[in-house]
């Protein structure tokens, strides 16, 4: 009975946390802008980021070590920088994003200007990332989240797909001026989805759960089915922008655009459940990217770390938390729009994925730390094609949008 | 250090690259840093042997350039690097369990530095 009621704790968990202000801003541009045509990127990256969970959860499982603490012992203090440094980069402009996503969505409740709930939104993930338990942060932000869920609603509200939008699922509408901007936007959906925080934050809580080689399963269950429900909600996002925001000519280039269609199927109810959707989901995935960022740098310097003692007894782990928190706020009171913001981040987590993660396929074939539970080639090979894709089209695609001015 | 080869260890189970970079927790089962660099001793028979790790900034400078050594040399002035002896762990591994209290070492101090001076002001540290 326990174990059910933890693997549907596990999948509300993750779909929950699939959807973040990265996903949301690029499933709603890319709805917006070419229609269904980039769900195709959405379903690629679904299936490396379960692969790359299942995996994840695994090696914490039967190594009985986090991910970030292997890279070290695995490959020497030299290497372990590249991931540390790729990732400390691209997760302050991401942790930027997640708390402007914050507090667009207190602002949209509030009235109150976003900039002002900026440093709020701080605070609050300070507060929770301080003092709450491991499974509050865990679960807490996640149950909130299936709120994403009122976006399939909002589909049928409005009548569902029209005749004309079905065909872009195959034949994107990319005109010759849009190719850089479509490109863009496949990079952004692969590095929003295949989040390598995520990967750092879910090795970590399998490590504070005490997860072992009985766990494998719950493991699976969790990766396949709420990675799976997870990418429901950003494929709505993309649908929703297609049927009303497509045909207005509105690019949903900022959150309250992207909202715009869940005001139209519902009124002033789906301004509020899409506010809700956005607090939600921005603030668990806040939480974990800082948390995820802190765990690395903690155990990949062999310093004390948990969300489940007191702040002293953790107090490096617990002082990074914090300077990360101060960087991301700097980055944020720039005022750069969190939209905007999340789509950059996204682009340049495609583009350093390669280097985030091969380390970690490494170690998934190593006997040493799986026995027999290590990958399967076909497995390895699905991972290295996907990281792959991002990174090229990342490479090709953040030049141009950067020549044109972004956005 | 490459020309030294682990049969070169009085006990070749371990292999050098399995010390370096290895979790040090004290006796209290606290994690208090890695094993940035070993030092070796030549013994007047001409065999080599392990006789301290090494933690701390310029250590791991040290492994990445030796400007970076000098560099970091300059700044922290050998305050915050530290020697662990041989006698002094326990029992080797993936993690290398070492036989004194956390407080008795120097090398966890910043943590305590921290604990003291800049966290216990915040509510709710557990100070």
């Amino acid at each position: 009975m326990k174990k059910w009621f933890s693997i549907a704790l596990g999948i509300v968990t993750a779909t929950g946390g699939f959807l973040d202000a990265g996903t949301i801003a690029t499933a709603g541009e890319s709805g917006a802008k070419f229609g269904l045509g980039l769900i195709w990127a959405v379903i690629i990256a679904t299936a490396a980021i379960i692969l790359l969970v299942e995996m994840v959860g695994r090696f914490t499982a039967v190594s009985k070590k986090p991910y970030a603490a292997a890279i070290r012992e695995n490959f020497g203090f030299r290497f372990f920088l590249a991931p540390l440094i790729c990732e400390i980069i691209a997760e302050s402009l991401m942790l930027a994003a997640e708390l402007g996503g914050v507090a667009i969505a207190l602002s949209l409740l509030t009235g109150i200007s976003w900039h002002y709930l900026f440093p709020v939104a701080a605070l609050l993930v300070f507060a929770m990332a301080w003092r709450a338990p491991f499974d509050w942060i865990e679960n807490g932000p996640a149950i909130l989240g299936l709120v994403t869920l009122s976006f399939i609603a909002g589909i049928i509200a409005l009548g569902g797909l029209p005749h004309d939008t079905l065909p872009t699922l195959w034949r994107p509408p990319v005109k010759s001026g849009d190719l850089a901007d479509y490109l863009y936007l496949v990079a952004a959906t692969l590095g929003s989805t295949i989040s390598p925080y995520l990967l750092y934050f879910y090795s970590s809580g399998a490590h504070e759960e005490g997860w072992s080689g009985s766990s494998l399963l719950l493991n699976r269950v969790t990766a396949f089915l709420g990675m799976g429900f997870g990418s429901m909600g950003s494929i709505a996002i993309i649908v929703l922008g297609a049927i009303v925001l497509r045909p207005l000519n509105i690019s949903g280039s900022t959150l309250g655009e992207v909202g715009l269609p869940m005001a139209k199927a519902f009124g002033v109810i789906g301004t509020t459940l899409f506010a809700v959707a956005l607090f939600a989901t921005c603030f668990g995935a806040a939480l974990e990217v800082v948390l995820g960022v802190s765990y690395l740098i903690a155990q990949g310097f062999g310093w004390e770390w948990s969300e489940n003692k007191k702040p002293v007894e953790a107090a490096r782990f617990n002082l990074t938390l914090i300077l990360f928190l101060l960087v991301a706020v700097l980055i944020g009171l720039r005022g750069t729009d969190p939209l905007q913001l999340a789509l950059l981040a996204s682009t340049v987590i495609a583009l350093e994925l390669p280097v985030a993660l091969f380390p970690f396929l490494v170690l998934m074939n190593d006997p040493q730390y799986l026995g027999d539970k290590i990958n399967g080639r076909w497995t390895n090979i699905a991972i290295i094609v996907i990281l792959l894709l991002a990174c090229i089209v990342a490479l090709i695609s953040l030049p141009l949008e950067i020549l044109s001015g972004g956005g | 250090m490459p020309e030294i080869r682990e049969e070169v260890l009085k006990d070749d189970i371990f292999s050098i690259r399995d010390i370096i970079d290895s979790q040090l927790e004290t006796s209290d089962g606290v994690r208090i840093g890695r094993v940035a660099d070993i030092e070796i001793e030549r013994h007047a028979d001409g065999t080599l042997h392990l006789s301290a790790l090494l933690v701390g900034p310029q250590a791991l400078a040290a492994r990445l350039s030796p400007e970076l050594r000098t560099l970091a040399h300059w700044l922290f002035r050998d305050r915050f690097d530290h020697r662990i002896t041989l006698d002094d762990v326990e029992s080797f591994g993936p993690t290398l369990r070492l036989r004194r209290r956390a407080e008795d070492y120097p090398i966890g101090q910043s943590e305590r530095w921290i604990a003291k001076y800049l966290l216990r002001w915040l509510p709710g540290s557990g100070y």
